[in-house]
């Protein structure tokens, strides 16, 4: 199998696995117990605490508290301000945000909150003097994420923080998700509040993520019951998840592939845009404003769902924008809010890469991949488009 | 999504992509729901059968799958019947495609409306190739109620159905099913009355 969908989820690192496993067979005991093994969980939750931070840059292990998921994190930060302040019921968010974001305000907006919804122009930018119109004295919290799940576009979020503070008394949560691990996060440098991360994106199992809260910054537990994570979020902790997250963390502050998983997210890139006259890329073209990890490609006038059931069939996973799953189906809202034209969003591919990718699955890819395309294109009924594009191409 | 069987090894083979030149009736469609796009030419012989059959599509790979098989399984067949076949019932699609998921009732539909658009196509050439001035029946394929008479008593016709598959009439709009009901009725009468 070529996994070029590590976005979506990461396999779990070795070195992940190695640290987790003691937890799972010899070392049991729960955290919260007075006892000696109690006490040795306790110590490798603390340790866990640390690892996150370091790769965070808080100022404070204090500063993360342990989720169940990313989304957790995000319902935590927003809804648990919102609850704590109820008179500042002003959300300003961007049209791009993941749907753990996206979703809860536009539920959040049918309960009586007023949403502002930053644009992106055809990059996938944001512009900044849009924020600084929306702030208002009754906003109460600005939500950004760091990097986009789909296209990989990075956001300034160190501008948004000082716009932000600068701006308001609101407080600014980042959706940091699919950018932990990826790209070098210095939270003390910034004036980010909150900050949301999920293991799985960054070779953590499924099912453990964190919440980044800024030394200082009141939030309501999220879940209420025992004084588990300094009495913030109660439940048991799910301590070889928690392990398993603090191990994934140390190993994204290593230095070792990063470079590998910039140079075959560049070849891939390069050369399918090359190669494949229909090919265009979706977001920056500014690579320094993408994740190094992700390459977002339309290939127009056919259809994305079928690229990726074929790259399947050819052992290859990759994602695409343009699953058409439920009856309401359209392309993805990222990408229109991109304005990208819908005969290019329909045919959009994710690839995203990650530190097991080879030369080799690039090579077998970009082997695969143009047949596959020809194959739709000489079955699209868009055939005049198509013979315009091979004339300009 | 996981697909059928049938639909899967379809959609992974097609048949009948392409064109077919000049002599063929083209139905287009397309779906606001998905964005999917098709188009489906059929070629029709003297014997009003569908002699060939081809599609292009950008959409799901259930749509392709079902495309390919739906096309595959028209042809052969009166032009007239399968476009009343197709208008009666969904059901009939079914056991051809297999299990089709809620979410993809659409998609069949879409094919469904192209080879009907095609039909439709066709219905329009014989209205415009139609010399005649008897009194219609069917103003779709331009079947005179003189034919339509002829084939009912001379074959012993008792369902729409077989009046479709004689000679075409009901194959379109089926505005004219309540008249052809009327002379199978009238010709099921004792002809001693």
């Amino acid at each position: 199998m070529i996994y070029l969908d590590n976005n979506a989820t990461t396999r779990v690192a070795p070195e992940v696995f190695a640290a987790m496993q003691p937890f799972l067979t010899e070392h049991y005991g729960n955290p919260a117990s007075a006892h000696t093994p109690g006490r040795y969980m306790k110590a490798a939750v603390e340790r866990a605490r640390e690892q996150v931070a370091g790769l965070l840059g808080a100022a404070s292990p204090g500063e993360i508290i342990f989720t169940s998921c990313g989304s957790e994190s995000d319902n935590w930060a927003i809804g648990g301000f919102l609850e704590q302040n109820p008179t500042r019921r002003h959300i300003i968010t961007t049209r791009v945000e993941h749907e753990a974001v996206r979703n809860l305000c536009e539920h959040l907006a049918e309960i009586g909150c007023e949403v502002t919804w930053l644009e992106v122009d055809g990059n996938g930018a944001l512009d900044l003097n849009d924020l600084r119109k929306a702030l208002r004295p009754d906003t109460g919290i600005v939500s950004v994420m760091l990097a986009n799940n789909e296209t990989g576009v990075l956001f300034p979020i160190a501008e948004v923080g000082r716009i932000v503070r600068e701006h308001s008394a609101a407080v600014f949560h980042v959706d940091g998700v699919q950018a932990v691990g990826k790209v070098p996060i210095n939270l003390k440098e910034m004036e980010v509040d909150l900050f949301a991360l999920s293991g799985h994106k960054l070779h953590a199992p499924q099912g453990i993520g964190a919440l980044y809260i800024r030394d200082g910054l009141k939030l309501p537990p999220f879940i209420i019951g025992g004084a588990q994570e300094h009495g913030r979020r109660a439940g048991t902790s799910a301590v070889p998840n928690i392990v398993g997250l603090g191990a994934a963390c140390e190993l994204a502050q290593q230095a070792d592939g990063h470079e590998q998983i910039l140079r075959l997210r560049n070849k891939l890139e390069d050369e399918i845009l090359a190669r494949i006259p229909n090919a265009i890329l979706n977001g920056a073209r500014d690579r320094s404003k993408r994740l190094p990890n992700t390459a977002n490609i339309s290939f127009q006038y056919v259809e994305g769902e079928n690229i990726m059931m074929l790259l399947d069939e050819a052992g290859i996973c990759v994602s695409t924008g343009s699953a058409c799953h439920s009856g309401t189906h359209q392309a993805s809202p990222t990408l229109r809010a991109m304005n990208v034209p819908y005969t290019a969003a329909q045919g959009s591919i994710r690839f995203s890469l990650g530190r097991y990718n080879t030369d080799e699955d690039i090579n077998r890819t970009l082997e695969v991949l143009p047949e596959i395309v020809d194959r739709l294109v000489a079955m699209s009924p868009y055939e005049q488009e198509l013979k315009a594009l091979q004339r300009a191409g | 999504m996981e697909l059928g069987a049938p639909i899967k090894e379809h959609f992974l083979s097609p048949r009948n992509v392409g064109e077919l030149g000049a002599a063929a009736y083209i139905g287009h469609t397309g779906s606001m729901i998905c964005g999917a796009t098709m188009r489906v030419e059929l070629r029709i012989d003297e014997s009003r059968r569908i002699a060939d059959a081809k599609f292009k599509a950008a959409g799901c790979s259930f749509l392709v799958g079902a495309a390919s098989l739906l096309t595959e399984a028209v042809r052969g067949e009166l032009a007239a019947e399968v476009g009343a076949l197709l208008q009666s019932s969904a059901n009939s699609l079914g056991q051809l495609l297999g299990e089709i998921p809620a979410e993809k009732s659409h998609c069949v539909k879409l094919v469904r409306d192209g080879l009907l658009a095609a039909i439709a196509a066709y219905s329009d050439f014989v209205r415009d190739e139609w010399q005649g001035d008897e009194a219609l029946i069917c103003t779709c394929f331009c079947v005179s109620e003189k034919t339509v008479e002829a084939a009912i008593t001379m074959d012993g016709l008792r369902t729409i159905a077989e009046v479709t598959r004689a000679c075409n009439a009901g194959g379109g709009c089926r505005s004219c099913y309540a008249l052809i009901e009327d002379m199978l009725r009238c010709a099921e009468q004792p002809t001693s009355r």
